[in-house]
């Protein structure tokens, strides 16, 4: 068996969808940006690149066609990188490294980029034509449930209080906010260009977030309910963009890689509780990587909502100091599609900063599903 | 005329700012400016905050939010140079001659030669203005007296200096007629010009005398408001609404500057009560209450009314006098009446009148600018010498006399006469020669109301009546209650498709001159057919609301709806059958029948399909049409401007909007010949649209929505039945959608949703509070 490394990780800055600073960025121009950062950054001989996987959840108007040739393309990689979308919702660009590590452990190629990328503002949640099937909703409708409910309804099941919700997103914003003003984050971003404008840094966080402010917001989904716009991952335009290779590959380049890819897994769930997802693919990807889940140094848990992410840690008995230690998608931004490579790159990148043995990256789906992968520090 | 292609507002107060904002919205770039606060960090501050608060004002002075980037933000210390590219400059700063002057002189520094300069001002002459500056200056200016608020008070007061070049105050009275869309009135240059000397003697009579012949403030409102031809506010709702802090500034500039003698002087009392009021903060709307309030204090919200004697506020009733009633029969019932409202109606309207007709000619050439001044400046429904000829020149100059009130010599030379009449079909007043004149409308004026007062219509029932508006066009004229559509109306539609080609008409104009174009359906007779359970008659009555429609869309000649006011529900509906629009600036359209538990069943649904369906701006594909039609209809999204009506696509890209609601019928008309030549009637189209997907997907939507708390149950209800119609039934994607079939689903809608309880306690609801039910 070939061991496969993430050799590379770069993002652009995370914005608010429609009022951010990267609304009238095309997603294809974003994502080939971050393409192209990610190159250069890494210094790969872009000839050697197999396959670019371009995670996507609404892969339709400007992220429509096979954007992932097309972002090749823009990029200026050479004609002979091949270039396929993902589509697992949330778990697109995650899915994206997981397909890549099983091509080069089948022997096909030894190079990819795994991105993903989602314009949030430009492709509105649902897509433009949402066409679910009737019969379905008609013997089903939790499989068409919105992402709202469905954390209400794990924050109902594990009893999660507002309060303690809100504990959590204030510590995301915190940790977020250390974290870039620390500088800690500067390094994985590369500046797009908009509107005559370079725009380096995240938009999305709320340095002067409380727990009166939070305590103070109407629920969002529910009127009954505990979860608010503070408690959740706001909408977002975002790019992510990883390097995945052999180890051989990159010490033969002069590559540095950040962490090997140990295992990783996916699991369905009930949809109605979806946020729970990260529990089941997690115990699966750590029994495949012949751990548990105390010996884990580094967690990157996707905060779609701030009861999942609490469920999901207490069920998996993790250890909170571990988690997100940069902050998470409630401060930082949920662009669907990128968030996979953002939180898989991010768990390599502060392992190999922080030490320690081991990491996981993992999150929920909508529809009910969850996705995880477990790195180890080379 | 003068070119006025930009201008500059000086000033950025209430009334600067919506200036600024009606030139904006008269789609020109506006420069405004104000001063530089001390310490300020943004130099632009005063300016630039005004600009901002425009954006959250309510009742918006922005016709769209996108004209406030018409607006350049500066202040008067860093941007006078800006003035060098105006031709207008309206200078709208604190009402102290000093300050004034210091800033014209500045201005006249920086502004384009020949550029024309204004003061709104509203007590300052025009005379004490300019002395002491240049020839040139005086040349060049002019008073332009706003009301407030700009954008929706129709009277521009227009003020000439001894100097003032003819071509700049005729520049003057076109910019305020046709762009700003103003009834511009020329005034003498006496204090308070024409509205405000009536309007505050009025005002000060109306509350002296409630005091004095011991009302309440509703009573006191009630016998002003409806009776008279007032807004309902009245007197006191009035003081509350423009601050009761600023009348005691009103009332001295204007005792500053009357002549002696002057009756205002007479009816002026300080009032202790007032003043007691203003020391402690009750100032009207904008303070902790005035004559009413509304009190929150125990949940929910009660509307108390103050007392008059004591200054306790105690909940307010609705009062009930015996001369408001009899005032229904006529104004001179009203005054006549021996009750404490009728005795009141007199003192204050003697006054009121009497006065109006001493100051013609010395504020004004003629009555009719008066009548026209306090119709458009106060909103009453009749001037001054309409109310007298109501009441009878004679009868009421015999009641002054009785009074010991003087009568004014204009009265008594009116004598038996009437300031109004009639001649060969032509309005004419009384002049101050003695003699009768035609009351002339500026050039491209054209008026229903002057039509039908020299015609016979050319069809009509109690609903609706067609008239002939010359050059081969038929005007259809709504005149039903509120011009709510019945089946009168929809009869006349059918008469005018008839009569149209018939007669050797061109096109048809749909226009009318009510408060608001048509307000929707006549849901009372749907209330009733569906308590009695006529379900056939229901379905019946819609078909031909839907084959009127339809007809009048496919039609061998244009038509041309020409709005004013809402237009509503199935008001809206007939609009969007016309080929094209020449809409008021201030027409309010919108789809509302959910408010009421229904859905648009005249067409509305479809028409509003196609259009979405076709706008080339729009995402492609079998749901964003359906969706955006959605979200309007389902919300009763209500157009707050001709301007947003284009937004929402009531209004398509190539309709007209006119800024002057006196020229709208001429410039529909104009549209309407034009189009005439080479017409084609359109054909009817299939729509794709996405069946049962697209109706699960409204569906999740309205979930979301009744979970989140923003859709009530029966919201759901209504919104599922708009979901089926909007997706074309069972339809499927790869499948068309007929007009007609849309119209199947339209009706079958509206019959299945009158038979929920829930949808008739909202309609009931609606007519006996005219607000909605949110069950």
């Amino acid at each position: 068996m070939k061991d496969v490394v993430l050799a590379g990780y770069a993002r652009s800055p995370f914005h608010f969808a429609s009022k951010g600073a990267l609304v009238k960025v095309r997603p294809d121009d974003l994502a080939s940006a971050v393409v192209k950062g990610l190159v250069e950054r890494t210094g790969v001989n872009p000839d050697d690149i197999e396959d670019l996987a371009l995670g996507c959840a609404f892969p339709e108007g400007e992220q429509g066609f096979n954007m992932a040739r097309l972002v090749v393309l823009m990029a200026g990689l050479p004609i002979s990188v091949a270039g396929v979308t993902i589509n697992r919702f949330c778990g697109s660009s995650m899915q994206a490294i997981h397909m890549a590590a099983g091509a080069i452990q089948m022997g096909a190629g030894e190079a990819y980029i795994c991105a993903g990328v989602e314009s949030m503002s430009r492709v509105p949640m649902s897509g433009f034509n949402p066409m679910p099937n009737a019969a379905l909703y008609q013997t089903m409708p939790e499989a068409y449930m919105s992402m709202g409910e469905t954390a209400e309804n794990v924050g109902r099941e594990y009893n999660i209080s507002r309060e303690e919700q809100e504990m959590f997103a204030l510590d995301s914003q915190q940790k977020a906010v250390a974290a870039q003003s620390d500088g800690r984050l500067a390094g994985e971003i590369v500046p797009i260009q908009a509107n005559g404008s370079n725009i380096d840094a995240d938009g999305c966080m709320r340095p002067d977030t409380s727990l009166e402010g939070l305590a103070g917001l109407k629920p969002a989904f529910d009127e009954k309910g505990t979860v608010t716009a503070g408690t959740a991952s706001p909408l977002t335009d975002g790019a992510a963009a990883t390097l995945v290779c052999t180890a051989e590959y990159a010490a033969a380049n002069n590559l540095a890689p950040l962490a090997r890819i140990a295992s990783f897994a996916v699991s369905g769930c009930q949809p109605e509780t979806m946020g729970l997802g990260p529990i089941f693919s997690s115990r699966k990807a750590l029994e495949r990587a012949g751990i548990s889940a105390g010996d884990l140094n580094v967690v990157e848990i996707n905060e779609a909502f701030a009861t999942q992410s609490i469920a999901s840690i207490r069920d998996l008995e993790l250890d909170p100091s571990t988690v997100n230690i940069d902050g998470g998608a409630i401060a930082i931004g949920h662009p669907l599609g990128a968030t996979g490579a953002r939180i898989t790159g991010k768990a390599a990148q502060v392992l190999q900063r922080e030490g320690g043995r081991w990491a996981l990256s993992t999150q929920c789906i909508g529809g009910g599903q969850g996705i995880a992968t477990v790195l180890e520090a080379v | 005329m003068q070119a006025i292609d930009k201008v500059a507002v000086i000033g950025a107060g209430v009334m600067g700012a919506g200036i600024a904002a009606q030139v904006a919205n008269a789609g020109l770039p506006v420069v405004l400016l104000d001063i530089v606060p001390d310490g300020a960090k943004d130099r632009n501050v005063v300016a630039s905050s005004a600009l901002q608060k425009m954006l959250k004002t309510n009742p918006a002075p922005l016709m769209h939010p996108r004209n406030a980037k018409r607006i350049q933000v500066g202040n008067v210390e860093d941007h006078l140079q800006w003035l060098s590219d105006c031709d207008l400059v309206i200078e709208v700063v604190i009402e102290q001659l000093e300050i004034k002057q210091d800033l014209y002189r500045k201005i006249e520094q920086h502004r384009k030669p020949g550029s024309i300069v204004t003061s709104n001002t509203s007590t300052i002459p025009l005379a004490h203005l300019v002395d002491g500056l240049p020839k040139s200056f005086q040349r060049d200016f002019a008073i332009t007296h706003f009301f407030n608020p700009p954008r929706y008070m129709r009277l521009l007061e227009l003020v000439a200096g001894a100097d003032t070049r003819p071509e700049a105050i005729a520049t003057l009275r076109t910019f305020g007629d046709r762009l700003l869309g103003k009834s511009v009135v020329d005034c003498k240059d006496t204090p308070g010009f024409i509205a405000n000397r009536i309007g505050i003697l009025w005002l000060g009579a109306a509350v002296r005398f409630a005091f004095e012949i011991g009302l309440t403030v509703e009573e006191a409102d009630a016998v002003i408001g409806k009776p008279m031809g007032i807004p309902k506010t009245g007197v006191f709702g009035l003081l509350d609404l423009v601050g009761i802090d600023l009348q005691p500034h009103v009332e001295q500039s204007m005792l500053a500057t009357l002549p002696e003698g002057d009756l205002y002087r007479e009816v002026h009392r300080p009032s202790a009560y007032i003043e007691r009021m203003i020391e402690e903060g009750y100032i009207g709307r904008k303070g902790k209450g005035g004559f009413y309030r509304l009190n929150r204090s125990k949940g929910g919200k009660v509307k108390e009314a103050r007392d008059l004697e004591t200054g306790e506020y105690r909940p307010a009733v609705a009062p009930s006098l015996a001369s408001v009633k009899a005032g229904r029969q006529g104004m001179r019932a009203l005054v006549e009446h021996p009750d404490r409202g009728g005795r009141y109606a007199w003192r204050v309207l003697s006054h009121t009148l009497s006065y109006a007709a001493a100051l013609v000619p010395q504020i004004a050439d003629d009555v009719h600018a008066v009548d026209q001044a306090m119709k458009n400046g106060y909103a009453w429904k009749r001037g001054p010498f309409e109310m007298i000829d109501q009441l009878g020149p004679k009868w009421f100059a015999q009641q002054l006399a009785k009074d010991g009130l003087a009568v004014p010599p204009l009265l008594e030379q009116v004598g038996d006469g009437s300031f109004y009449r009639l001649e060969d079909g032509r309005l004419q007043y009384f002049g101050t020669d003695g003699t009768y004149h035609d009351v002339q409308r500026a050039d491209g004026v054209l008026l229903l109301s002057d039509i039908k007062r020299g015609a016979e219509r050319v069809a009509g029932n109690r609903s609706a009546s067609l008239w002939d508006i010359g050059d081969e066009v038929l005007c259809l004229e709504f005149h039903s209650k509120m011009n709510s559509i019945d089946e009168g109306i929809v009869a006349m539609i059918s008469k005018a498709i008839k009569i149209v080609p018939s007669k050797g008409y061109k096109a048809l104009v749909i226009h009318n001159e009510g408060d608001n174009f048509s307000v929707g359906a006549n849901i009372g007779l749907g209330l009733f057919a569906a308590n009695i359970a006529a379900w056939l008659q229901i379905t019946e009555s819609v078909k031909q609301g839907q084959y009127a429609y339809k007809a009048l869309k496919f039609a061998p000649f244009p038509v041309v709806g020409a709005p004013a006011g809402m237009a509503l529900g199935g008001g809206c509906e007939v609009l969007l059958h016309c080929d094209a629009l020449q809409a008021h600036a201030e027409t309010y359209m919108g789809l509302v029948e959910v408010g009421v538990g229904l859905v648009p069943a005249w067409g509305g649904c479809k028409e509003m399909l196609l259009r979405w369906s076709t706008n080339p701006r729009h995402p492609k594909g079998p749901m964003p049409a359906v969706s955006k039609v959605f979200e309007t209809v389902a919300t009763a999204t209500v157009a707050k401007s001709a301007e947003e009506a284009k937004s929402l696509l009531y209004l398509r890209p190539g309709d007209g909007i006119t800024m002057n609601r006196d020229r709208l019928l001429a410039e529909a008309k104009a549209m309407a010949l034009a189009m005439a030549k080479d017409y084609a009637p359109p054909e009817p189209r299939e729509l794709q649209l996405p069946g049962s997907a697209g109706e699960t997907a409204m569906t999740l939507v309205l979930n979301d929505f009744r979970r989140a708390g923003k859709a009530t149950d029966h919201d759901v209800t209504v919104g599922k039945i708009l979901a089926h119609v909007l997706a074309g039934g069972n339809t499927d994607p790869t499948a068309t959608v007929s007009e007609d079939k849309l119209l199947t689903l339209e009706r079958n809608a509206i019959v299945s949703l009158l038979k929920t309880p829930q949808t008739l306690d909202r309609i009931e609801h609606m007519l006996e509070t005219g607000k909605p039910l949110r069950n």
